[in-house]
């Protein structure tokens, strides 16, 4: 029997004067969809706190689309911080949803975001504290059918132990198609394992119990999956992909939460897909083709959403906003609309030439805070391998742009153990910093009240599937240590500020993102010993995720380090968002070669398989240039 | 007005869930209402131009009122009927608005000038009487001084200008809730909180066989005193036509 649904709010509340942030468990937001009279019900989880999932473009799309289909509704969860879950724990609380305080285990459908590999163990903590069995092949016919999708499905073999069903690709059509399948399949009295088949007809769907992994000669020891016998389903699910974005609604945040969110304000989805084929992006190769929201679109959806949400902030967000064809109009007419209301607009991420610099100048106003850049490598080669296709040029005319304009603070972003990488390669990014500071002491002036700094973010390089360099292993993380300190060493000039990312982070990334379904023990290893909110700094306990790995043999450094032959079937082949197999080995010869490929918005196609497997196309709002 | 501002005064209620909400919390969800409404408010001329807003003293998590302020400038003078109907409609209930009237613009900003409070407390637990915790405040006050950790720092606050006096109102007869009235000062020297006085009252002999579990705060008054006078935030001297 499932749980019943009855509002428990009077049994979380006493806990709430013990906690630390209690507005993250009031919900009751602005623009909230109150009513929800299902009668089939979907819970939208993002594994994390509040305020770091509330702002998630993604829930609030799924959010209204649900909500707005006939017979369903669509309430939110999130997983409370620790304080309180071990209050819950003990009052016997089990964890609900926002909108109406049900049991999250009453729901017919729980879905949960797959936004970074480090969510893993939070998931496994949320079903957990559900009551859910945390096993799918552990449920009950009468159990919430668990969803996963999002920007990390791509690899979820790691995790699919726990999902009955994963969405790939764009889940605004798809879920409300799934949320159906699933309703109808119940009402016809289906039984769990025949309510499983009847999604898998659903295009985009992967249903991880129809297929089996197999390891042998022809694969790595994570293994490849397989259709059952017997179960009639693709050997490869395609995802999902929304030809027009126009077609979309421009502006699905509508919630103003009360408390101070990881970003708080409207964020209009400008474009999604980037075409521009950096080697290492996942994200590049996984939502393409590149799909463009008209400039009028996006203007009115901006004027009308800061007016019914009240922000003074609209954020025009997107893999590359300033590649959007439209983008000079867009923001001049923002501009006007907008200039008396004390709004402001910004730009998630700039182009790294003056064209960029302009239009942050555009967003900015008078105020000039930090201005970060990418140039991800410090060499002109290695910028080729990556398929960077930023030049010194673009850089020194980006970097002195914005010193004129006002600008005295640098950020710029790289990453560290890229393949082919050397010692020249590091130690050019400090020359590289360098150089950009003295063009500030020179536009600007010398001395300490010129105020010129340029701080270095440095990342460890994690290979992700689905990208030319998903063969590759991780730098070994002795290497990766050696490296920070020639980067640290080789920088004399105390304007010069470098940070990097913690190395044993991204060795748990790397394992997680190449393993097969063997990765699930290692997950749930990790999750008995204690891990939760890996991706919190405060929380991460690498020692416990090492302990889970000798648990079951493997040395997890070694495992991110081991590269994959070229040739092997891969765990996660049959998962796929269009991009060819061929496509990414050709990527990767080029890579070697140090041979860059052109953006297909702004050139020929250039053949990554995308638009013809699924049958669409780059939908460019006006000319592209530069 | 000499530069066309309006200063609109709106007292507001905060309970329900969102007593829970945090002072920070508060203003921020105020202005996003604000704004909402569609009242024509004037920008600040700083580098962030903000909208000009000023608040009545932070309120702690967790405690309801009956009435905070804020004074909002305006560009233009909308009537004070159509700006609460306005306000209502873009605010949540329980930051609900009350009343409202433009008041002159040169009174002194609402936070430090709202100087005298009256909270409503329901002290629940076990074993709690109103005798044993009038005995406990009567030691803590002759005491002179509180000495809390806010957080990681210790902090002292000095009771003889901060705690003005208390009463009590009800009582449950098994012990478990004691209601009662707290009224308290505030200056540039600091304010009292009431979770603070009353856990230094449960740290006291009379109250050495009982239990605290929660107290309910709600500020059910706040006004203006100087010179032993009391001043209304909407006092008829400075505001006109109360809505
Ligand atoms: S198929 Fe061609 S046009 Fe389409 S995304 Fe790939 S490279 Fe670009």
């Amino acid at each position: 029997m499932r749980v019943p649904r009855t509002d428990c709010f009077d049994q979380l509340e006493p806990l709430l004067a013990q906690v630390s942030h209690p507005a993250r468990y009031l919900n009751h937001e602005w623009g909230a969809v109150e009513s929800q009279e299902g009668p089939f019900h979907v819970c939208m989880m993002y594994a994390d706190v509040y305020e770091v999932g509330q702002p998630n473009l993604g829930i609030a799309i799924l959010y209204n689309e649900l909500n707005r289909a006939e017979g369903i509704s669509c309430e939110r969860a999130y997983l409370p911080w620790t304080d309180l879950s071990a209050l819950m724990r003990e009052a016997g609380v089990p964890l609900l949803s926002l909108e109406t305080s049900s049991p999250v285990a009453s729901f017919d459908v729980v879905g949960f975001t797959l936004a970074h590999e480090l969510v893993a163990t939070n998931i496994i903590e949320a079903l957990d504290l559900a009551g859910i069995p945390i096993r799918a092949e552990d449920r009950d016919d009468d159990d919430p059918i668990i969803f996963a999708g999002g920007p990390s499905a791509w690899n979820c073999e790691p995790l699919c132990a726990m999902f009955d069903a994963v969405l790939l690709g764009d889940g605004e059509e798809e879920i409300v198609d799934a949320a159906r399948a699933v309703r109808d399949a119940r009402a016809a009295g289906l039984s769990r394992a025949d309510v499983l088949r009847e999604l898998s007809h659903v295009q985009g769907l992967y249903i991880p119990s129809l297929y089996d992994v197999v390891v042998d000669e022809t694969s790595t020891r994570h293994g490849y999956a397989v259709p059952k016998p017997g179960e009639d389903v693709p050997d490869t699910v395609y995802k999902r992909c929304i030809p027009s974005l126009a077609d979309t609604d421009p502006c699905p945040q509508k919630m103003v939460p009360y408390m101070g969110i990881v970003q708080d304000r409207l964020a209009i989805e400008v474009l999604r897909g980037c075409a521009r084929g950096c080697r290492f992006c996942q994200a590049g190769m996984t939502y393409r083709p590149v799909r463009e929201r008209p400039a009028d679109q996006v203007v009115q959806a901006a004027v009308e959403g800061l007016a019914t949400t009240g922000y003074d902030e609209a954020s025009l967000s997107s893999l590359s906003t300033t590649d959007h064809s439209q983008c000079r109009e867009i923001l001049l007419r923002l501009d006007e609309r907008l200039r008396d209301q004390g709004v402001r607009v910004s730009i998630p991420s700039q182009r790294l030439d003056s064209f960029g610099v302009d239009m942050a100048a555009a967003v900015s106003g008078s105020r000039r805070g930090g201005l970060t850049f990418a140039p991800e490598a410090g060499t002109q080669r290695l910028r080729d391998v990556i398929n960077k296709n930023v030049t010194e040029d673009d850089l020194e005319n980006a970097a002195r742009n914005a010193f004129q304009q006002g600008w005295r603070r640098m950020k710029l972003y790289y990453m560290m153990g890229l393949p082919t990488e050397t010692d020249e390669d590091v130690v050019a990014i400090i020359r590289q910093a360098q150089h950009v500071l003295d063009i500030g002491r020179e536009v600007v002036g010398k001395g300490y009240r010129s105020g010129v700094t340029v701080s270095i973010s440095v990342a460890v390089f994690v290979p992700k599937c689905y990208t030319p360099f998903q063969w590759c292993g991780q730098l070994h993380m002795d290497e990766v240590r050696r490296r920070q300190q020639l980067l640290l060493h080789s920088a004399k000039d105390r304007d010069l500020r470098i940070s990097y990312h913690d190395a044993k982070v991204s060795v748990v990334e790397a394992a997680l993102s190449k393993m097969g379904r063997d990765g699930f023990e290692l997950v749930y290893g990790a999750w008995q010993r204690g891990c939760r909110f890996d991706a919190w700094t405060s929380e991460f306990r690498y020692d416990l995720w090492v302990e889970a790995g000798q648990a079951m043999g493997i040395d997890l450094e070694e495992l991110a380090a081991e590269p994959t032959p070229m040739d092997a079937r891969l765990p996660w082949d049959h998962t796929s968002p269009g991009v060819s197999k061929g496509f990414l080995k050709r990527e990767w010869r080029r890579a070697v070669q140090g041979v860059t490929t052109p953006d297909c918005t702004r050139n020929s196609c250039q053949g990554c398989g995308v638009c013809p497997v699924l049958g669409v196309d780059n939908m460019i709002a006006g000319e592209r240039h530069g | 007005m000499a530069d066309g501002l309006y200063r609109l005064r709106v007292s507001y209620r905060k309970d329900g869930r969102l007593a829970y909400l945090g002072h920070l919390e508060v203003l921020n969800t105020l202005e996003r209402s604000i704004r909402r409404a569609g009242l024509p408010f004037s920008v600040g001329n700083g580098f962030a131009r903000r909208m000009r807003v000023q608040f009545s003293q932070a309120l702690p998590v967790g405690a309801s009122s009956e009435g905070e302020y804020f004074d909002v400038m305006l560009t233009e003078e909308v009537p004070t009927g159509e700006a609460l109907d306005m306000l209502r409609r873009a605010t949540p209930s329980h930051l609900g608005p009350l009343q409202a009237a433009y008041v002159v613009r040169k009174v002194p900003a609402l936070e430090a000038w709202l100087n005298r409070s009256v909270w409503r407390l329901h002290v629940m637990g076990e074993g709690i009487c109103p005798e044993a915790l009038d005995e406990a405040l009567g030691l803590v006050r002759r005491a002179g001084s509180i000495t809390y950790m806010r957080g990681e720092k210790p902090r002292t606050i000095e009771l003889g200008p901060t705690l003005v006096g208390w009463e009590f109102v009800g009582a449950r007869d098994d012990g478990t809730c004691v209601e009662m009235l707290l009224d308290t000062r505030s200056s540039n020297l600091g304010a009292l909180r009431p979770a603070v006085l009353l856990d230094a009252a449960f740290g006291q002999p009379p109250l050495a066989s009982s239990r605290q579990s929660y107290v309910r705060v709600c500020r059910s008054a706040q006004w203006h005193e100087e010179n032993g006078e009391r001043m209304e935030p909407f006092d008829e001297t400075f505001c006109a036509s109360l809505t």
